[in-house]
């Protein structure tokens, strides 16, 4: 199953960057450099989604103490990590050409930041605390709090006036997107996706080998 | 406005480096357990484990003086 889902993962990767550099036109604008946001913008959607598992398995492991969704928080919660890492920096490569500048302390990039951070140190926190129980119940309490901060992060270009422009499509409304565009976006959606959960899985299953060797 | 091919070759590469290390790393992880699970298996069959301190049964122990 797991290896199913890591073949299906890179077959969707290559059709993804496919769309992204044959299907996809060069933007009129932009030119070829908007093509970096056919990994940064589903990155930061696959990270949203790996933060809401996290999210959910931490409540799920404060209310019933199962080592299962603990281990999935932890899990999904890391996967998240990379891949808001890799929208960062993604984003940071794409403002240089078009912002003219790397990074702005505006909402979005702050609040951004912050999420990772707080990500960062849920992790750091793993592996700090030896008691196992213990630096569980540490982690989802920080998990919760750190996934409660994305509707900020979306948001934060409504609330405040910021360099960052306002979504394009998790927006009400109909997409002002060309077709093609759009299309190359959710294939690649789709990729990381797929990416995602695979990681995921594989990184649970580390995770009960972990404690099975500890135990 | 120019292509900047180079920015988008560095970002794609920058996420295909972030995306593949953590793979390795996750399999590297699932190897090391795998290998530690099996060693300790097969320690445990070449010596099974014994009782320190065999106690005899009930009928066979002395009676105290």
């Amino acid at each position: 199953m797991m290896a199913v889902l890591g073949w299906l993962a890179g077959v969707a990767l290559v059709a993804g960057l496919a769309m992204g550099f044959g299907v996809a036109p060069r933007e009129v604008t932009q030119g070829n450099v908007q093509r970096i946001m056919y990994v940064h913008v589903p990155a930061v959607w696959v990270a949203y989604l790996a933060f809401a598992v996290g999210l959910t398995a931490s409540i799920a492991y404060l209310a019933r103490r199962r080592p299962g969704a603990d281990r999935l928080a932890h899990a999904a919660c890391e996967v998240g990590t990379v891949f808001l890492g890799i929208n960062i920096v993604t984003g940071a490569i794409w403002g240089k050409p078009t912002w003219g500048t790397w990074w702005t302390w505006d909402a979005r990039l702050t609040s951004v930041a912050v999420v990772f951070v707080m990500f960062l140190a849920y992790l750091l926190l793993r592996a700090a605390v030896e008691d196992r129980e213990r630096g569980a119940r540490y982690a989802a309490v920080l998990g919760i709090v750190a996934a409660l901060n994305i509707p900020l992060v979306h948001f934060s270009v409504y609330w405040w006036r910021t360099l960052h422009q306002p979504p394009s499509l998790l927006k009400p409304g109909a997409s002002t997107m060309p077709p093609v565009i759009l299309a190359a976006l959710l294939v690649n959606f789709a990729a990381l996706a797929l990416l995602g959960a695979y990681f995921v899985a594989r990184r649970t299953r580390v995770l009960a080998a972990e404690e099975e060797v500890l135990a | 406005m120019p292509d900047n091919w180079g920015f988008v070759a560095a970002a794609y590469t920058l996420a295909a480096v972030i995306l593949g290390g953590y793979w390795r790393m996750l399999v590297r992880k699932e190897r090391a357990l795998t290998a530690l699970v099996r060693d300790d298996h097969t320690s445990r069959s070449r010596h099974p484990s014994r009782p320190g301190h065999p106690r005899p049964e009930p009928a066979s122990r002395p009676p105290l003086p």
